[in-house]
């Protein structure tokens, strides 16, 4: 079997006394579309600001890099350097930049250098201006280029910011409920285009709508949290058949007491 | 023996003093009439150390040419001319020995010219002498406050010639701390003495009471025995020298200690209602200052209320503020009820802001930052206006001056009280945050408003509040540094930056943080102040700007302030939100 | 909507505001100093507007943090301030002989007791050391300073509660008089500037000309900064630094670039202050003088290029006005004017026009009948 991309084994983290994380192991696969699921609280976002850099685990460790002695160790890096090698991340409510056209959104997130001198005199090939109006096709605002992204409905700033996940050609990219305050049509559309992200990168999605997660993680594998511990992990199918499952999630409404 | 013998003689003279005591006037007026100088010398010196309120008057009026001999049936009568002189330049007469005016058989007051008169004579020898008997009066005051200062006064000019008096008090003087002060009087004078065993004897007392007056004519008096080449006396001097100096750095570590508790309360006074607005909704308040200044002004006016009124024209209106015109301890009571009323008035204002202004700027921190600023401008002036741009005093309670002195350190009463104050204010915002149901919203609205605005908290209702608190404690604040310093329209800014900096070292919301902060901040300051100097010469050695850092150091309050920031900046590199920070899962 | 140029790192066509104030630097640049020579305006006035174009570039430096990458740095006027004392030490050396005491060293110097000029006082007699001093000094300080703050992620309030405490340190040293810069006093009563007596009204006409030229070269700058990319990240960095950050930016060394520049741009305007208004000293380098500026630019309009400028000309002569009218009242109309603005108009005057547009707008469907 292949060496994963990121490594993530045994890490805890503790707020204030509350265990978030409690010896968590993650594997992700090149290619691989992986979507992780649980109830609230389950340490679902702690889990990404670990990866990006947010915070750092009490111990454990995070590596990414599939050649095992040839790995960064993302415990040691910053936010900016993390985002340098690769992994980007879709916030859970969605962050533009508001006072920004949805344009210059897209060109602030291109591939490319990021230091102060090479911004004073950066200038847009043109392969780059085809990689933006491309991207803006994507996501269906070719028509709202030069609007402020501020006046954007909240779907169509969710569908920018994947948009401008893809312009930075990440190879992993987190992406934190991306179907929330979408019409049907739209979660359909935004789980169609993530699937056909699979493959060229590697995806983490985590999600709360169910019918959005049988889509996507129709050819993946999903993971469920549980209080900061990795509960089962399988098909969709299998996941959903698990009786720890069914327990504390899926199956609430049979045990609760409602 | 000898000692045996010496203390007979002064009981002797002590006992020869009392009967001849019985009245210095009776003696001034004999003395006056006395033939010669050395007579006359030796009269006055029998004064030496006496204590009648009348030895001052009547030998400042001698040596001033304003004692006069009147001659009248062959006999003459020492006067003193007192009064307005009238049309024919006669004034009234007052004998010498009794005090009394001058009558004649009849009983009928003697009025008399000065012109026509001879002036009492006095040589260089005999103002000498008076000048003393002057210096010796104190000594024999009746409070002893005053008999202290003349025995500091007395060893620091070791006038060897005075010693005699200065051991006759040995036996009379009573009071403990008195007589501490005459035998490092009388060690000091020894000093000089040309016995070799008695230099070597004062020595060891000085270094047995640990005089710290004394440093500068010890280290005479080794100058002196090595350039005398007596190596043994030098030796004694030089050991006793260290033997003070380390019980001096001991006294001056314990002062910098209490100065820094001192200023640390301050700050943490000035500190604290900033911090609380500050922590519950992220506003810097920068008319904070003007609400301390608020409470000062108030302190004021209820002192000015207490006594003969206050009269003020703010924009040219005259309005007339009637007094009580109170006496003794009721006047003096007055701080305390200025005390609330000062947390009123500052609250007062505190809300008017915060309705005002404050409530439409919650989401936008640096625009109400610079909202407050206009604001503190606006009530600058308005300060100005009405009370004038001259500082104004407001007097101590006789109860808060006065120093307590511990092992030679200087304990003020006010900064005892300020410490005090700051403990009690403390706990009392402790009380009100943890025990009441006020507290209780206060810290909802603070850790989670949204959550507290849905479980039915009025939040509009609790920021007005607390506003109120702050700019309250803000207004206590300045209370209390009316009675440290003077009051002015810019009290406030002379604080402002500092409790700015104890806010930000403390972290938001926390009173632990606040309180940690302050004191810290307060010692590092006092500190600094305190060591600086010596540690001047040593900064030279810093590349490139060594020099500079030098010539700052010397002076040390505001290179305490800079390093007090110096100090802040790397702080924050380690903890960037402070002692106490609140964690956010937000974004921003 | 906004109307953002289609390709966004392509230099931006001038807008009209900007071409405004360009055309009008520049004219003042040419026309007041003529008008003054022809005696049509006294010298004074041409002087008044030196100094406004001074304060102008100060206003830029604040907005150029504030407006465009949302840092409230109360530290401004130190820059400004030390700008105008590394030139002040070049023209004080420039007296000569010429002081109270006729010494070869300044007079404050003398009265201190020195006879020799201390050694560091020795390099400004060269005018270009002191004018490369005056970026110098102001940039090594904003370097320090915001390398220490950005690396640690302080912002928001802390960042402008920091940057006064600065600012207060540097007046606490310069106000003492060891410091060996004036104490109190400062530095005034300056008599020439390579050469030429500063009395002399073409001397004043070159420095006006200078001082407008500066002007119209930091806004050629700043406009060409926020056209480029810098200037796309500096706004993101003040709309969302976090989001910033995670696309990879690394947002203390922009936020570092952009405060040494802006110091800079305040030190030139301090350079340019002195040798027109006479006089430095450390009253000019207090927190309470930064938040002046700021008030500048909050009236004028932040996040603009005109609006400083606007801000700090308006304001200024409205001061020169109320100062003389009605001492008494004029913190009392900065106040009021400053608390209206923010609460009332934070766009500022700029936006003025557009308002009163909403409001007409707004207006026309009540006045129709039902």
């Amino acid at each position: 079997m292949a060496h994963p991309l990121l490594t993530v084994e045994d890490i805890s983290k503790t707020y204030d006394g509350f265990k978030a994380i409690t010896k968590l192991n993650f594997y992700l696969f090149e290619g691989e579309l992986r979507t992780v699921i649980g109830p609230n609280g389950a340490g679902k976002s702690t889990f990404f600001d670990l990866l990006t850099g947010r915070t750092r685990p009490d111990e454990g460790k995070i590596e990414f890099g599939t050649e095992a002695n040839n790995s960064h160790d993302l415990t040691r890096l910053n936010e900016v350097e993390i985002n340098r090698l690769g992994i980007a991340r879709k916030f859970q409510t969605p962050s533009v930049y508001t006072e920004h056209s949805v344009r210059e959104n897209l060109v602030l997130s291109l591939k490319g250098p990021r230091g102060v001198f090479s911004s004073l005199f950066q200038r847009l090939s043109s392969t780059e201006n085809d990689r933006i109006d491309e991207l803006l096709k994507l996501i269906r605002l070719e028509a709202k280029g030069s609007w402020k992204a501020g006046l954007l409905a909240h779907g169509e700033k969710q569908w920018l910011e994947i948009g401008m996940l893809l312009a930075a050609e990440p190879r992993v990219l987190l992406v934190d409920e991306p179907a929330a305050g979408m019409t049907d049509e739209e979660t359909y559309r935004t789980g169609e285009l993530l699937l056909s992200l699979a493959g060229k990168h590697s995806l983490i999605v985590v999600e709360h709508d169910m019918s959005f997660v049988r889509q996507i993680a129709r050819d993946g594998r999903v993971t469920v949290l549980h209080q900061g511990t990795l509960l089962c992990e399988g098909k969709f199918d299998e996941v959903q058949a698990d009786p720890r499952v069914r327990e504390v999630y899926l199956g609430r409404g049979k045990h609760g007491t409602r | 023996m000898v000692r045996l013998f010496l203390i007979q003689t002064f009981l002797w003279l002590a006992c020869g003093m009392v009967a001849e005591a019985q009245d210095a006037r009776h003696e001034i007026a004999a003395a006056t009439l006395l033939k010669g100088e050395a007579a006359q010398i030796k009269a006055l010196n029998g004064l030496m150390g006496q204590a009648d309120d009348a030895i001052f008057p009547l030998l400042e009026a001698w040596r001033k040419d304003r004692l006069f001999l009147y001659e009248a049936n062959g006999k003459t009568v020492p006067v003193l001319l007192v009064g307005a002189k009238d049309k024919e330049g006669m004034q009234a007469a007052e004998r010498i020995d009794t005090g009394k005016p001058l009558v004649d058989e009849k009983g009928a007051a003697i009025r008399l010219n000065a012109e026509d008169l001879n002036a009492v004579a006095h040589s260089a020898n005999l103002r000498r002498v008076m000048k003393a008997v002057l210096d010796l009066t104190d000594l024999a005051s009746s409070e002893p406050a005053k008999r202290r200062s003349a025995l500091a006064a007395i060893g620091q000019a070791q006038q060897l010639e005075k010693l005699p008096a200065l051991e006759k008090r040995l036996a009379v003087e009573k009071d403990a701390d008195v007589l501490a002060a005459l035998h490092e009087a009388i060690a000091l004078v020894r000093l000089k003495s040309p016995d070799r065993a008695v230099k070597v004897a004062a020595l060891k007392e000085l270094e047995q009471i640990q005089s710290l007056a004394s440093t500068d004519f010890i280290a005479t008096v080794e100058k002196e025995a090595k350039l005398a080449k007596d190596e043994n006396l030098a030796v004694h001097a030089h050991t006793t020298l260290l033997a003070i100096n380390r019980h001096r750095s001991v006294v001056d570590f314990g002062g910098t200690l209490f100065r820094s508790l001192s200023l640390g309360s301050i700050l943490l006074i000035v500190a604290l209602g900033l911090a609380i607005t500050f922590g519950l909704m992220g506003v810097i308040n920068m008319a904070h200052g003007e609400m301390i200044a608020i409470g000062a002004y108030t302190t004021y006016v209820v002192q000015n209320v207490f006594a003969a009124g206050l009269a003020l024209s703010p924009f040219g209106f005259s309005v007339m503020i009637p007094g009580l015109h109170a006496t003794g301890w009721f006047k003096e009571s007055y701080f305390l009820f200025a005390l609330p009323l000062s947390f009123l008035t500052a609250a007062v204002a505190g809300i008017l802001l915060e309705r005002g202004v404050i409530r439409f700027l919650y989401r936008r921190p640096l625009e109400s930052l610079l909202a407050t600023w206009g604001v503190s401008l606006l009530l600058q002036q308005l300060l100005r206006l009405t009370f004038g741009a001259n500082n104004v005093q407001v007097g101590s309670p006789s109860y808060l001056s006065g120093n307590w002195v511990v092992a030679d350190i200087l304990l003020g009463w006010n900064r005892i009280f300020v410490i005090a104050f700051a403990a009690l204010i403390v706990f009392g915002v402790w009380l009100l945050l943890t025990k009441t149901p006020v507290g209780l919203l206060i810290r909802a609205v603070t850790q989670n408003r949204a959550m507290a605005s849905c479980m039915g908290v009025r939040t509009e209702r609790v920021n007005t509040l607390t506003f109120a608190l702050g700019s309250g404690l803000a207004g206590l604040a300045g209370a209390f540094l009316s009675q440290i310093g003077n009051v002015g329209p810019s009290l406030g800014q002379s604080y402002i930056v500092d409790s700015f900096m104890v806010v930000v070292v403390g972290g938001v919301g926390n009173l632990v943080g606040t309180i940690i902060s302050g004191l810290g901040i307060g010692s590092f300051d006092q500190f600094v102040q305190q060591y600086s100097p010596s540690v001047a010469g040593a900064l030279t050695e810093v590349p490139w700007v060594g020099g500079f850092l030098q010539n700052l150091a010397q002076d040390s309050a505001v290179f305490g302030k800079i390093l007090v920031l110096c100090a802040i900046i790397l702080f924050l590199q380690w903890r960037p939100s402070g002692l106490f920070a609140v964690r956010s899962r937000n974004l921003d | 909507m906004s109307e953002a140029p289609e390709n966004p790192l392509s230099p931006p066509p001038l807008s009209n505001s900007t071409a405004g104030i360009l055309a009008f630097a520049a004219g003042a640049m040419l026309i007041l100093p003529a008008l003054d020579a022809g005696g049509v305006i006294d010298h004074f006035t041409l002087n008044l507007w030196g100094k406004y174009f001074c304060y102008a570039l100060l206003a830029l430096s604040v907005d150029l943090l504030w407006g465009w990458t949302g840092l409230l740095s109360l530290g401004q006027a130190l820059f400004f301030a030390l700008g105008g004392y590394m030139h002040g030490m070049y023209l004080m050396r420039m007296i000569g002989t010429q002081g109270q005491y006729h010494k070869p060293i300044p007079d404050f110097l003398v009265f201190l007791g020195w006879t020799d000029l201390p050694a560091f006082w020795k390099p400004f007699d060269q005018f270009t050391f002191a004018m490369a001093m005056v970026f110098f000094l102001p940039g090594i300080l904003a370097f320090l300073f915001g390398w220490l703050a950005f690396r640690s992620r302080i912002k928001g309030v802390y960042f402008s509660i920091l940057t006064q405490a600065l600012t207060y340190a540097g007046a606490l040293i310069f106000f003492r008089n060891n410091t060996l810069m004036g104490g109190n006093n400062g530095f005034t009563d300056f008599k020439e500037e390579l050469g030429f007596a500063l009395r002399e009204p073409s001397t004043q006409r070159g420095l006006f000309v200078a001082t407008a030229a500066a002007l119209v070269g930091v806004v050629i700058f700043l406009r060409w900064l926020s056209g480029t990319k810098f200037g796309l990240v500096q706004r993101a960095i003040r709309d969302g630094e976090n989001r910033t950050l995670f696309s990879g930016y690394a947002t203390p060394a922009f936020k570092l670039f952009i405060f040494v520049i802006a110091g800079m741009i305040a030190a030139i305007g301090g350079a340019l202050y002195v040798p027109q208004v006479g006089i430095i000293n450390p009253s000019d380098m207090t927190p309470d003088k930064s938040l002046e500026a700021i008030v500048w630019v909050a009236v004028g309009g932040r996040g603009t290029l005109v609006g400083p400028i606007l801000g700090a000309v308006a304001v200024n002569m409205l001061k020169s006005y109320a100062t003389r009218a009605m001492p008494d009242l004029w913190l009392i109309l900065l106040g009021g004017l400053f608390l209206l603005v923010v609460l009332f108009l934070p766009g500022g005057l700029v936006s003025l026009p557009e308002k009163i547009r909403g409001l007409w707008k707004k207006s026309i469907p009540a006045t129709l009948p039902a």
